[in-house]
């Protein structure tokens, strides 16, 4: 099944460090999405980078310093992302968060189709 | 590049110890003035002295002092120095910065020619569009993994170039929350393929996709390019002006 929509993408940046309420800001976030009924959501952490407070945010080789760069890529409808910013308001103290209006394609499995793939 | 006659030398004064977000000030410093085109600088260590706090700093043998003097010196043109000076003043903190009229006699040259402008790189700008496709690392297609038949089939398109992220928690179309678990055993995290090209060419893939991916999610989004290619085509282009009177008889 295919369907046609036009949507919004939001990325946030932050650090692997950053947490809400004792758990990690990434999967916070993910559970709102996941709340909300956001289609699509991917977390990826970055190799380097620095942010808004300038800090050099760099996954050490040899040690377990977690303060990587990390980017939250969220795709949803403008209502969607519209419930979004409240909780994103409160969670994120320190980062950036860049919106831009897309164009999306989303492609769902049939049931049908699914018994034959799996 | 900095020329004979009149210059500015700009001293700054720090402790080895002074840090800016993070990370030594002097290396803050020196990256700055680095990236910028200065002509050239240099951190002098000192083996002793005291700042403004009236505290004297020694390089002892017992004691390991990170708070000894260091000086950073360059040397610029008025112009240039007046433009860095409001920055230096912010990342030097409470060090002192010290600017002095010189002549310079014979500026340094460098050891290796400056490559020709030709055989630079080419910037190119215009209107693109994004394409990200968000799937499983786990969905395949015929024998191969998914990603990596997409990646082939761009390549095969002509698509101007595509990478693919691994996320390391995210959920897709079929609800399942993905997340890394282990260096070995993580073959479940959703990926991300970002392709750019112009809008025709992405478009034109889409019957391809369609038949490819059985679920997961295409977005299209306006971007501005610029592209920094190296100039393969300069390279061509020469050899072939000199050929011509060649080919002509």
């Amino acid at each position: 099944m295919k369907e046609s929509f036009p949507a919004r993408m939001v990325r946030i940046h932050f650090g692997e460090d950053d947490r809400w309420q004792g758990k990690p800001l990434h999967e916070a976030i993910v559970e709102r999405c996941k709340e909300l009924g956001i289609p699509e959501v991917i977390v990826f952490r970055g190799i380097e980078g620095y942010g808004s407070g300038s800090r050099i945010r760099r996954r050490g080789h040899w040690t377990f310093s977690k303060d990587a760069p990390i980017q939250v890529s969220i795709i949803g409808t403008e209502e969607q992302i519209a419930g979004l910013f409240p909780f994103l308001d409160r969670a994120v103290e320190e980062g950036v968060v860049a919106t831009s209006a897309v164009e999306v394609v989303r492609y769902l499995r049939t049931e049908s189709s699914a018994d034959g793939a799996g | 590049m900095l020329s004979s006659g009149k210059a500015v030398k700009v001293t700054i004064y720090l402790s080895e110890g002074a840090t800016h977000h993070g990370v030594p000030v002097y290396t803050s410093i020196l990256d700055f003035l680095f990236y910028r085109g200065v002509a050239g600088a240099t951190v002098l260590k000192g083996i002793a002295g005291f700042g403004a706090d009236h505290h004297m700093h020694a390089a002892h043998l017992l004691e390991v002092s990170d708070h000894l003097p260091l000086k950073i010196e360059f040397i610029e043109s008025r112009e240039n120095v007046d433009a860095l000076l409001g920055k230096l003043q912010e990342l030097c903190g409470t060090g002192l910065i010290e600017l002095q009229d010189v002549v310079v006699a014979k500026p340094a040259q460098m050891t290796r020619p400056e490559p020709p402008p030709s055989a630079s790189h080419l910037k190119i700008a215009g209107k693109a569009q994004m394409m990200c496709i968000y799937l499983s690392e786990e969905d395949r297609w015929q024998d191969k993994p998914l990603y990596k038949a997409l990646v082939e089939a761009m390549r095969a398109n002509d698509i101007a170039g595509v990478t693919v992220y691994r996320g390391i928690l995210g959920y897709g179309a079929h609800r399942r929350v993905h997340k890394e678990k282990s260096l070995l055993t993580s073959n479940h995290c959703s990926v991300m393929l970002s392709a750019i090209d112009t809008a025709d060419k992405l478009h034109a893939l889409l019957p391809l996709i369609d038949k490819m991916v059985p679920e997961g999610l295409v977005v299209f989004s306006n971007v501005d390019i610029i592209k920094y290619a190296f100039r393969a085509g300069g390279g061509q282009a020469q050899p072939a002006e000199e050929a011509k009177p060649e080919a002509e008889p």
